[in-house]
This record gives C-alpha cells, sequence and structure tokens, in this order.
C-alpha cells in the first residue's frame, strides 16, 4: 500500500472521527443551576424548559452571566473605585446523564472489536459535568463546562463562553447592550436555540451510528478551536455579532516533543489564519408571542493535515474552504400553562476542496451540502411536553469525501452521497425543573446516501434507528 | 459626587448588580435618579418594557404606577412576603439587593412614566366587567372595586392603579388573593366571591381602560 494511500485513508478516517466526537459532544447542552442560585430566580425566569432560553435568559446571557442579587466581598480604594466584587459563592454546578440506547439493529459483529455486538448500551454517567457558571466580576461573566464522557473515559474541556458586557444607556432610555464572547464553539455565544450548539436535540445519545456529513459551523469544530467576538444589541431586539475562530485542538501533542504546543502536520483540519463569524437577528416580541429571525455564518480554510510522525502532511499549502452560510428563526408562546417553540435553521456549505482533490479525499474541486433542521416543541406547565424534529442533510454525489469503506462498512457510503435524514420524537417529563426524564426515538428515512443497503453491505438506514432513555439532573 | 461620577463608580455593577444595598446606602440622594434609570432600562425593562411599558401580559405594566405602591410591593418581595407565583420566581430574587433607597427611586422612576393606553376586548366581557367594577355584585357578596381604586381605575396613593394592566397578570393576581397566595386579607375578601368568568370580565374591563 503506497503512503499516500495511507495518508488518504487516514485523513478520511480523522474526518470522520471529528464529525463523531464533535456529534457525541456539542449534543449535550445545559441550563445551569449556579446561575438560578446566583439571581435568586427560579429556572423560569431564563428558561421555557431547561436548556432552551426565554428572552429574559437572552438578556441575561447578553450581559455577561453577571447579574446577581448575592452579596459580594469587595474592595475599593480612597476615591471608590471598584477593586473587587467577588461572588460570595462560588458558582459552581453538577451535571450528570445516565442513559440507555437501544439500536434498531445491532451493529454487525465485529464492528469496534472482537466480539458479538450488543443492541443495547447503558451510560453510567453518559456524561458528568461540572460546571463554573457566573459572575466573576463586574461586567465579566462565565460559563465553563468540564465533562467526563464515558465514550471517551476522559475529563475534558467542553463548551465554554467567556464574556464582558456593558450597557449604553441612549436618549429615550433606549440600551445598547455590546459585549465580546471568548468562546470554543461557533455559535455557543448564540442567544437563540435556533442555531447548533443550543439546537434540539438538547442531548442525544452517544452510542448511535452518526451520519458522515456535518458542516463546519454545526457543530464540526466545537471544542477545537477559539473564538473572540464582539457584539451589540439594541433595544433588546437587534443583535449583531462578529468574530474570528482559530483552532485550538484538544487533546493533541507535538509527537516529537510531546508536549502540547504549535500544531504540526499530522493534525488534520487545522484552521488557516482565522476564521470570520457573522450573525445578525431580530427579535420582536408581542403579547405571549416571541419572534426571532436571523442569519449567521462562516468562512473556514482547514489545512488537511495527515500523515504520520515520520511522514506528517504540512501545515502549509492548499485548504479546503467552506463557507457556511445559514438562516435561523424561533417562534415562542408562552401561555400560563402552555408553552410552544417552533424553531428551524437551513445551513448551506459550499465547499472549495483544493487540497483534498490533490490527496485525492475528494472527487470534486467543489461540493456544496445542505442542512434544513425544523422543530416544535410543546410543554404543558413545564411539566410535560414533546418535541418532534425533521431533518436532512443532503449535498453533493462525492465518492472520494464519502467513500464506500471495507466491511463492515456502517460508517461508510456506497453510492457516494451524503444524503441523510429523518425523524426525532421526543417526550419529556420533569418532576423537578431540575431534572428531565426523556424517552427519544430517532428514525432514519435516509442515511449516508441511502435507503437501503447505504453501505454495500446490507446495511439500511433504518437499522440506525435508536431509542433512548435518559435521565438528567443539574444541580 | 456627580451624576456622571457616580455612574462610573457604580458602573454597571450597580446596573447588573442591582446596586447593591450597602452600595447605593453610600451614595448621596442626588445620583438615585440616574441609577434608576439605569437599572430600569438594564434589568428590569426586559420584563417590564421599555419605560414600564411591558409587552408580554405575564409581566404588569409599571408606567403610571403609583410610586408609594410600587415601593410597598419592592418591599414586599425583598422580604418575601408577597408569595405569588411570579413574585417568588422572579421578583424576590430582582429585589433581594435592592436598597430603600434604589427602590424608592426606581418606583418615582417608573411612577413618571405615561401609562398605557387600554386595549379593547370582548364588548359582552367588557360590559360586565364594568358592572362588576363600578357596582359590585350584592349577591356574591362583592363590593365595587371603584370604590378603592377609583371609578376610572387610575388608583390612589394606597392603592394601585389598575386601568391598561394586562387581563393574564390581573387574572392571575386575582386568583393568587383567592388562594392566599398573595396574602391581602381586603383583596381575598373581595376575590373570594368572584368566579372564573367574572374575574375574567372584571380584568377584561380593566385592560380596557
Amino acid at each position: 500500500m503506497s503512503t499516500h494511500t495511507i495518508m488518504t485513508r487516514y485523513t478520511r478516517l480523522l474526518w470522520i472521527l471529528a464529525a463523531f466526537g464533535s456529534l457525541s459532544f456539542t449534543r449535550s447542552v445545559q441550563a445551569v443551576p449556579s446561575f438560578a442560585r446566583q439571581t435568586g430566580m427560579a429556572c423560569e425566569a431564563c428558561h421555557t424548559v431547561f436548556p432552551e432560553l426565554t428572552h429574559f435568559g437572552r438578556m441575561f446571557k447578553a450581559n455577561g452571566y453577571t447579574l446577581d442579587n448575592l452579596k459580594p466581598v469587595r474592595d475599593v480604594d480612597s476615591s471608590r473605585q471598584e477593586l473587587l466584587s467577588l461572588s460570595g459563592l462560588p458558582p459552581l454546578s453538577v451535571m450528570i446523564e445516565i442513559s440507555e440506547t437501544w439500536l434498531d439493529s445491532p451493529l454487525p459483529d465485529g464492528t469496534g472489536g472482537p466480539g458479538h455486538s450488543q443492541t443495547s448500551t447503558t451510560g453510567f454517567p453518559q456524561q458528568l459535568s461540572l460546571f463554573y457558571a457566573g459572575k466573576v466580576a463586574p461586567h465579566v461573566g462565565a460559563m465553563v463546562q468540564l465533562t467526563y464522557a464515558n465514550d471517551s473515559g476522559t475529563l475534558g474541556i467542553d463548551n465554554t463562553d467567556i464574556r464582558y458586557a456593558n450597557l449604553l444607556l441612549l436618549p429615550q432610555d433606549s440600551s445598547l447592550v455590546y459585549g465580546i464572547s471568548l468562546n470554543n464553539n461557533p455559535t455557543v455565544q448564540d442567544l437563540w436555540n435556533s442555531t447548533p450548539a443550543w439546537g434540539f436535540p438538547f442531548t442525544s445519545t452517544n452510542a448511535a451510528v452518526s451520519p458522515l456529513a456535518a458542516a463546519q459551523l454545526d457543530g464540526t469544530l466545537a471544542q477545537d478551536v477559539a473564538g473572540i467576538s464582539a457584539y451589540i444589541m439594541w433595544q433588546e431586539a437587534v443583535y449583531a455579532e462578529f468574530g474570528v475562530y482559530r483552532s485550538a485542538k484538544q487533546g493533541v501533542t507535538n509527537p516529537i516533543t510531546g508536549a502540547a504546543g504549535p500544531l504540526d502536520g499530522t493534525i488534520s483540519n487545522v484552521i488557516s489564519g482565522v476564521a470570520p463569524y457573522g450573525r445578525l437577528a431580530y427579535e420582536r416580541q408581542w403579547q405571549r408571542h416571541d419572534l426571532e429571525v436571523g442569519v449567521y455564518g462562516a468562512t473556514f480554510k482547514l489545512l488537511p493535515g495527515g500523515g504520520t510522525a515520520s511522514a506528517p502532511a504540512s501545515l502549509s499549502g492548499p485548504v479546503n474552504e467552506f463557507r457556511d452560510l445559514a438562516e435561523d428563526f424561533q417562534y415562542q408562546f408562552a401561555g400560563e400553562s402552555h408553552l410552544f417553540t417552533l424553531s428551524g435553521t437551513h445551513i448551506h456549505e459550499s465547499m472549495r476542496l483544493n487540497a483534498s482533490v490533490l490527496n485525492a479525499s475528494a472527487a470534486n474541486a467543489s461540493d456544496s451540502l445542505n442542512t434544513t433542521r425544523l422543530t416544535a416543541t410543546y410543554y404543558y406547565r413545564r411539566k410535560i411536553g414533546a418535541s418532534f424534529q425533521y431533518f436532512s442533510t443532503t449535498g453533493t454525489t462525492d465518492a472520494s469525501l464519502y467513500a464506500p469503506g471495507a466491511a463492515p462498512g456502517v460508517v461508510t457510503s456506497a453510492n457516494g452521497r451524503p444524503d441523510t435524514g429523518g425523524w426525532i420524537s421526543e417526550i419529556n417529563y420533569l418532576p423537578w425543573l431540575n431534572t428531565k426524564l426523556t424517552l427519544q426515538h430517532t428514525h432514519y428515512d435516509r442515511f449516508n446516501g441511502g435507503t437501503s443497503n447505504y453501505d454495500g453491505f446490507g446495511r439500511n438506514a433504518s437499522a440506525n434507528d435508536s431509542t433512548y432513555l435518559l435521565f438528567w439532573i443539574a444541580f | 459626587m456627580h451624576v456622571r461620577k457616580l455612574a462610573c463608580v457604580m458602573g454597571l455593577a450597580g446596573v447588573l448588580n442591582l446596586g447593591a444595598r450597602h452600595a447605593a446606602s453610600e451614595e448621596p440622594p442626588d445620583g438615585l435618579p440616574s441609577l434608576a434609570a439605569r437599572v430600569a432600562v438594564a434589568t428590569c425593562a426586559t420584563c417590564h418594557g421599555p419605560r414600564g411599558q411591558s409587552v408580554q401580559p405575564k409581566f404588569p405594566v409599571l408606567a403610571g404606577q403609583h410610586a408609594n405602591y410600587l415601593l410597598a410591593q419592592l418591599q414586599a418581595f425583598r422580604a418575601q412576603t408577597r408569595g405569588d407565583p411570579d413574585a417568588i420566581g422572579y421578583m424576590w430574587g430582582m429585589a433581594g439587593p435592592l436598597s430603600d433607597e434604589l427602590m424608592g427611586a426606581l418606583a418615582d422612576y417608573y411612577s413618571a412614566q405615561t401609562s398605557r393606553r387600554g386595549e379593547q376586548g370582548d364588548a359582552a366581557q367588557i360590559a360586565r366587567g364594568r358592572q362588576i367594577y363600578q357596582n359590585g355584585d350584592s349577591n356574591a357578596g362583592i363590593p365595587p372595586c371603584a370604590a378603592c381604586h377609583g371609578s376610572g381605575a387610575a388608583g390612589t396613593d394606597t392603592y394601585p392603579r389598575l386601568a391598561g394592566q394586562h387581563v393574564q397578570y390581573l387574572l392571575k393576581q386575582l386568583r393568587s388573593f383567592q388562594n392566599n397566595m398573595r396574602n391581602v386579607a381586603i383583596m381575598h375578601g373581595v376575590a373570594k366571591g368572584l368566579n372564573d368568568a367574572d374575574m375574567r370580565a372584571v380584568a377584561t374591563y380593566l385592560q380596557s381602560l
């Protein structure tokens, strides 16, 4: 086997692993009780049902998580200049997810190791997270999450958003909130639940098979980048943000020195330079209704990397360019007993795969990918609720990018198409506002380009259907 | 201390920290109106709307409400003696760090705002509501609301303005008086005789004013 072939397969494998890793991580999002302890306000002030935000929750976030009613530890100088305003209580929280997942059909024996595959997987815990979530200093707040996940078996940095925010009082008592977010996942800083990082499904199994294709903005780079963005929100209605992202890979070391440091050519999908990110949104409230419409987008130039320690690829030269442009909307109805949310997003990704074409991991110089999600959620008295989501990803056929693999298939595509689509249905029961019992079913109409025998080894799309029972508590 | 300097010193520690009790008490009274305006815009307005004109009917209109009443309610929230559901869920936390001085300034800020224009509703309900509000219902033991709140529901220093208030908020308060979650003896006496339809009629009438 030639070095070139090894590199191509290695690069492809890294793409797949990156997609898997990001999907399992970014679909776990939260509401954080330390915010409630800090503000003295109930969960319902900021959430319809966690983790979906209300308008108040969005403004709490835009204002940098700093609203509080705790008596701080203070220090001032002789001119009354404030030197310190430290929360009397550290804003710590714990979140635990315990789950059971049943696949519609077991994976072929031998997938992931010798022996017979089970159809069910228990996560105990699926995820255990520790948060620092709250005010750090006047104008500065943070939501930092450390997560142990049972699939990785390690503790790692999860979603992180550190903010500075302030307010300009304009004439006629109108307001302009402005701030800066330092974060590690494009859209984790966003205020609405229609964008990828905080979108439905808020959590999902990590024990099922995930499809091959996902846009870069759709969680693919989560926790592997560092971004800084500046934002404004005028009159709690018009939101604009612009920022840039750099690679900040987790869990990688330089193969020669064994230490963390400048990334080398064995690391795949390193951002070349910085990736610009932008967001515009408009929110309008009337009566019990709240509607948001917006656009967001980013351009990522990624160095494919790959190779081995002895023969690394170069972190220079041709790049793969991904231009993601997305629209989103969110409608919320908040009655006394009935709560309803409808949200959706459409992400169009244009790819120019110059680097991948050169190393034969893509067949086309230009591909596109379209992802659509439409979600409806209903809750009765924040106790019992249900959600339904239609999801669809379609794109250009590319026999190298979405290539057929060796037996047993499962995570490959026989026809080189990325098309995946289906439904997620979910019912929830909350005995307490910080405790959720979820039963979620995911059904695939198509998977990696096909309905039946999508991988060329006899597996049908619906074989990857899963049923997921989750106990989710945060305190 | 100049207002501008006060704002610098307090910064948004005042706005976002709601003006901690000890901090506000150290500041001269002339800075409080400015601080109250900032707190109102930065924090209160998210639910109660710009200048107290709330959009969401869950949250009461504060514009034009009497300062005495607003101050008493803020103090009751801070003391955790007003116990209707949204008071517990929202305002106990919100009012916790407010000083008496800042509460007073906030009450003055909202009472000085232009009150909300009424919203028309179902004509039959408005007629029934007007009847109960102005004349009471002797058969059900309901006294006329106008006796305390005024014939135009503009309220007094002691009794709140009700004209133009949201139906949803008024209904929730009447139910809270009825079941004593909001423990006000005089209003419990009034609300205990109102059935749900009558409550809705009175609230619809008041919203229309």
